[in-house]
């Protein structure tokens, strides 16, 4: 077995030839620690937070076994305890229970298969103990980020609707058929506000749970899709879409997580313009060298606000108060991002426009 | 004496939200002038620049969440402005919240006089011109 895979004991007794003997017998299955009193024992835990299992004698002169294993259940909870004795009278097998939470009870005189079927059974025990706070530490994290996700959510998907809600009570006492056309017109943005939010839950599903799918990736062929798409929005609100794309090599990547990232990525570049210039655009550059795709979106809209910048990529964060963001964008983006193993950089300034810079290395 | 008309000045991200308080406002009768804000920091700054009318207070509908300054920030920011300036207004927070810890929050701030669910509606305004008519 390699040194590094044997796991850490200590040993506590206070007669030195057991200390040596155990030593003798066990040294290579295990990497062994002995004390002679508690002083010792409780300075190699200090330094060997490692330490798997204890054993301990229970008639020592500063204090018996069980007393010490009740002293350092607190502090030292993880290592799985193991007492050895020559009395086994009931009170003392209550006691060792009770105050020292033994895992296990070997009797003295003992043989080696005894100690070694105690520890390692007890290994086992620390084992499946540690992965259950893994486990657990790894669902608290999912736990969090649920009350957060539900927190929006309720706030996301019930504010339009309760707009909705509120524009249909008043209309019903309205006669002026221009004033109602300009109801319905904001309504049409609160339901479609409501549905790009829950095509990003969709994403952010996807992203979480999904399996990626690694194929050839033809930048061109996803180019065209979102051509189709950004043109149209584009004519409609006079902003120039500028598209070059530089593919002379293979790339592979997941196609899906490479979507959610330039749509969501353009949306936002098509989103916020600033309404008083003349010159709008928007530009993607996709250039594959090197197995590297670079991705650049760029466009002279509002842009954001320096002291902001860093919280962009944060759940439902909305940097502005265009009423048209969920907070949703770019916290997918990143995550697709870091799933590819990319990096995202953002070149912005306030009133003149963003610059975004993805790197996304071949699968 | 109760005065014939109230001023309203309305904070909330959503356009059509500041449009349906305007509508309910106006229906009432009892509408002076009415400022809408789609961005608390702006409507933080037109509180500070312009004194309230002494006669009547100032009665703001307040949103919670909200990007750039939320209610609570606006709140909090709003305490602090001088006495005088606070005084002219009655705030009444207005939100889709059903969290209840935004819910207990509203009663840490003694500036706030309510907590008002979405959408407003003409029965819960015509309490609130009730209640400042008294």
């Amino acid at each position: 077995m390699d040194k590094t895979e044997k796991i850490k004991i200590l040993y506590i007794d206070d007669e030195v030839n057991n200390l040596h003997g155990f030593k003798a017998s066990f040294r290579f299955d295990y990497t062994i620690f002995i004390a002679v009193n508690v002083t010792e024992a409780l300075a190699h835990l200090e330094q060997q937070p490692d330490i798997r299992v204890i054993l301990s004698d229970q008639r020592m002169p500063d204090k018996t076994g069980v007393q010490f294993f009740g002293d350092i259940r607190d502090k030292y909870p993880s290592p799985v305890r193991i007492l050895i004795t020559g009395y086994t009278d009931i009170e003392s097998v209550i006691d060792a229970i009770n105050l020292g939470n033994i895992y296990r009870y070997v009797k003295k005189p003992w043989t080696d298969t005894d100690i070694k079927t105690a520890i390692d059974q007890a290994n086992q025990y620390y084992l499946t103990n540690s992965m259950l706070g893994i486990k657990n530490r790894e669902l608290q994290k999912a736990y969090d980020e649920l009350d957060k996700f539900a927190y929006s959510v309720t706030h996301d998907m019930r504010g339009p609707l309760l707009s909705i809600l509120g524009a249909i009570d008043i209309a019903q006492g309205i006669d002026d058929i221009a004033d109602i056309k300009e109801m319905l017109g904001m309504m049409d943005k609160s339901v479609q506000k409501l549905d790009t939010f829950i095509q990003s839950i969709h994403d952010y599903y996807n992203l979480n749970r999904g399996q990626m799918k690694i194929t050839d990736i033809k930048f061109d062929e996803i180019v065209k899709d979102l051509k189709d798409i950004y043109d149209i929005t584009g004519k409609t609100n006079k902003i120039a879409f500028e598209i070059s794309v530089d593919q002379q090599e293979n790339f592979r990547s997941d196609e899906m997580s490479l979507r959610i990232i330039l749509n969501n990525l353009l949306s936002n570049s098509f989103k916020y313009q600033r309404r008083s210039i003349d010159n709008k655009y928007v530009k993607l550059d996709i250039k594959v060298s090197n197995s590297t795709a670079h991705i650049t979106v760029q466009d002279n809209g509002i842009g954001i606000d320096e002291a902001n910048v860093n919280k962009i990529f944060n759940m439902f964060y909305r940097a502005t108060s265009e009423e048209m963001g969920s907070g949703f964008g770019l916290y997918n983006v990143k995550d697709a991002i870091g799933k590819l193993n990319g990096e995202i950089t953002v070149d912005t300034k306030l009133n003149e426009g963003s610059t975004f810079k993805v790197t996304i290395p071949t699968k | 004496m109760t005065p014939d008309t109230l001023n309203f000045i309305i904070i909330d991200d959503s356009k059509l939200d500041c449009f349906i308080a305007d509508k309910i406002i106006r229906n009432t009768g009892k509408a002076g002038d009415i400022k809408s804000f789609t961005n608390a920091a702006t409507a933080l700054e037109h509180i500070k620049e312009t004194p309230p009318p002494a006669d009547a207070k100032t009665t703001v509908l307040l949103d919670i969440q909200m990007p750039v300054m939320n209610g609570f920030e606006f709140i909090e920011a709003f305490e602090q402005l001088p006495a005088e300036i606070v005084g002219g207004y009655n705030v009444y927070m207005l939100s889709s919240s059903i969290n209840e810890n935004d819910l207990n929050r509203v009663k840490n701030y003694h500036s706030i006089k309510q907590f008002l669910n979405k959408p407003l509606t003409s029965s819960a305004l015509a309490a609130i011109l009730e209640e400042q008519a008294q």
